[in-house]
């Protein structure tokens, strides 16, 4: 009785009507503010967005050969080099403790997962009472070291909350990926002798190799939108050091007014984000062994 | 045998010991955030912050900005957004794999494009369309850019084709209508993956902060985050006042995370990873 793919009989108006909403929506409120935001580059906007005079490509050009927005980029990727990198290790070796299930291991899994309830503006204030000029870090460390602002410190630090708050799904993904190693892979890499460090680079992440590079680029993805703990913890830093491109979308718009300004930078970022999403795509289907 | 029970009650303690380590900008936030403000500037003695406990941060906050109307306007945005992704996200997965229609596959990568334009992007241009439209200020403003997710969508969709199909046909020869089959039927088969999205829609919708900073500008409209976020960084700052604050923005997140952890974890990982 199926009815066969691509003949339709009786088409019926009920998954259309369903759909609508969906439909809709992502309409309104994802492709028609991106196509918006896309032609807004081209004009100079009065105080309430509305483009008032076509600037053809003069604003790319301007936007583009600013000193301001290479450095803002350069920071950008600096700052997702950081992010990456630090997320990606701390989570590995959080996973790597807790692969064995025991009893009473969910204490510290919940633990280790909890940073991900935790909300950017509670994390940020948290984090100023500690790297504040004379908070807890500098009474350990002896000092009355501005960390916020001072460069280069003002974007590790950021850089460390930032990896702190993505600690969490990232444990769970890897951690995931490392309870699915099949416990005979296991067993027969125990009987061959091989080390536990030998365990973990031939079998363990091997296996998980969809999961670890998920969470590279997810973090690398998610550092491009860390908004909330730039704001509240330094703004746009001592020198500008922690201006990224989603900082100065949010400056160029809702404090200067320049929206068409935002709108190239966010159109930058749209790209960036595009490219390193293509790359991860290009990687994955080259280093990840899916069994 | 010994030694290794042992070494195994070693390795527990120390996994608990980095887990204290990692949520120990938490607890040094709630110690401190019942402590006077002049104790603030040192590591105080155990002795010192038993003699010196205070709740008057807590009570400065709670009365001096309106922490109850901010919670009320959070889970009224997080009760709207809830419902409306379980609703809609349940409808589209429903239609798309219990239905062949003209245009499922062009639809659903529109649903996947819409996934891949980041919220960030489109900011600037939604807020000025909500400026316009004079819904600053409004639920619904505050709510309408998380009404509905591309990932939401793929979520169900992905949970209701691992139904099986004669489950549909069954029901059809039986003269159960389409919509009491999505009701009766599928609904209720999967509570679980309802359970995870909404759990997590809440976390997520709770914790927002950039689009309600621009839309929830008026006081009484503002959500916990945006009202918790006038404490850092204003002008006479006082870190137990800003302690305080993070506390209560964080405690019920931190509740529903620990009891429903397991919910969440689904919702993550399913269709997140291949393989």
């Amino acid at each position: 009785m199926r009815i066969g793919k691509h003949t339709y009989k009786h088409v019926k108006p009920l998954p259309y009507l369903l759909l609508a909403p969906v439909v809709l929506y992502l309409g309104f409120l994802v492709f028609y503010p991106f196509i918006r935001s896309i032609y807004l580059c081209f004009f100079v906007t009065n105080s309430l967005g509305v483009p008032k005079t076509f600037m053809g490509f003069e604003n790319f050009k301007r936007v583009f050969t600013d000193p301001a927005f290479k450095k803002s980029l350069v920071q950008t990727f600096k700052f997702a080099g950081m992010v990456g990198a630090g997320t990606f290790f701390f989570a590995l070796i959080l996973a790597l403790l807790s692969v064995q299930i025991v009893k009473g291991s969910k204490v510290y899994t919940t633990m280790y997962a909890i940073p991900m309830a935790i909300a950017s503006v509670p994390l940020s204030a948290l984090a100023i009472f500690l790297f504040q000029k004379y908070g807890i870090i500098n009474i350990l460390l002896g000092t009355q070291f501005e960390f916020l602002s001072t460069t280069p410190w003002a974007l590790i630090s950021v850089a460390l909350v930032t990896i702190w708050s993505g600690l969490g799904s990232s444990f769970i993904f890897l951690l995931v990926g490392f309870r699915n190693v099949p416990d005979d892979l296991i067993e027969s890499a125990v009987i061959d002798g091989a080390s536990p460090i030998r365990r973990i680079l031939s079998v363990y992440i091997p296996v998980a190799s969809p999961q670890i590079f998920f969470v590279v680029f997810l973090n690398i993805v998610g550092s491009f939108k860390a908004f909330g703990i730039i704001k509240l913890m330094v703004g746009k830093g001592p020198g500008d050091s922690t201006n990224i491109l989603v900082y100065a979308i949010y400056a160029n718009a809702f404090l200067r007014n320049r929206f068409e300004t935002a709108c190239v930078y966010s159109l930058a970022l749209c790209v960036v984000i595009f490219i390193v999403t293509r790359i991860q795509l290009a990687l994955e289907k080259k280093l990840v062994i899916y069994s | 045998m010994v030694e290794n029970k042992v070494k195994t009650r070693i390795g527990f303690a120390v996994k608990v010991l980095i887990g204290l380590i990692i949520i120990s900008i938490i607890l040094i936030g709630l110690v401190f955030s019942f402590l006077p403000e002049d104790l603030l500037n040192k590591i105080p003695s155990l002795g010192e912050i038993r003699r010196n406990l205070t709740t008057e941060n807590y009570i400065w906050v709670w009365t001096h900005l309106s922490m109850p109307r901010y919670l009320l306007n959070t889970f009224i945005v997080c009760a709207i957004c809830m419902t409306c992704q379980v609703v809609f996200s349940s409808f589209a997965g429903y239609a798309f794999s219990f239905f062949d229609f003209p245009g499922r596959n062009l639809i659903f990568v529109l649903v996947q494009v819409s996934m891949m334009i980041p919220a960030e992007v489109t900011v600037i241009c939604n807020y000025l369309q909500i400026q316009s439209l004079k819904l600053v200020n409004t639920y619904l403003g505050i709510s309408i850019t998380s009404l509905i997710g591309g990932a939401s969508v793929f979520m169900m969709r992905q949970y209701y084709t691992t139904l099986p199909r004669e489950l549909k046909e069954a029901s059809v020869v039986d003269g159960c209508g389409d919509m009491r089959f999505l009701f009766q039927i599928a609904v209720p088969l999967s509570t679980p993956i309802i359970a995870s999205l909404s759990i997590t829609q809440f976390i997520s919708v709770y914790n927002r902060y950039f689009w309600p900073m621009l839309t929830a500008q008026k006081e009484r409209m503002q959500t916990i985050q945006i009202g918790m976020s006038r404490l850092v960084g204003s002008e006479n700052q006082e870190y137990g006042h800003v302690l305080a604050g993070a506390i209560i923005a964080i405690v019920c997140p931190i509740i529903v995370f620990i009891f429903a952890q397991d919910y969440i974890i689904k919702g993550m990982t399913a269709g997140a990873v291949k393989g």
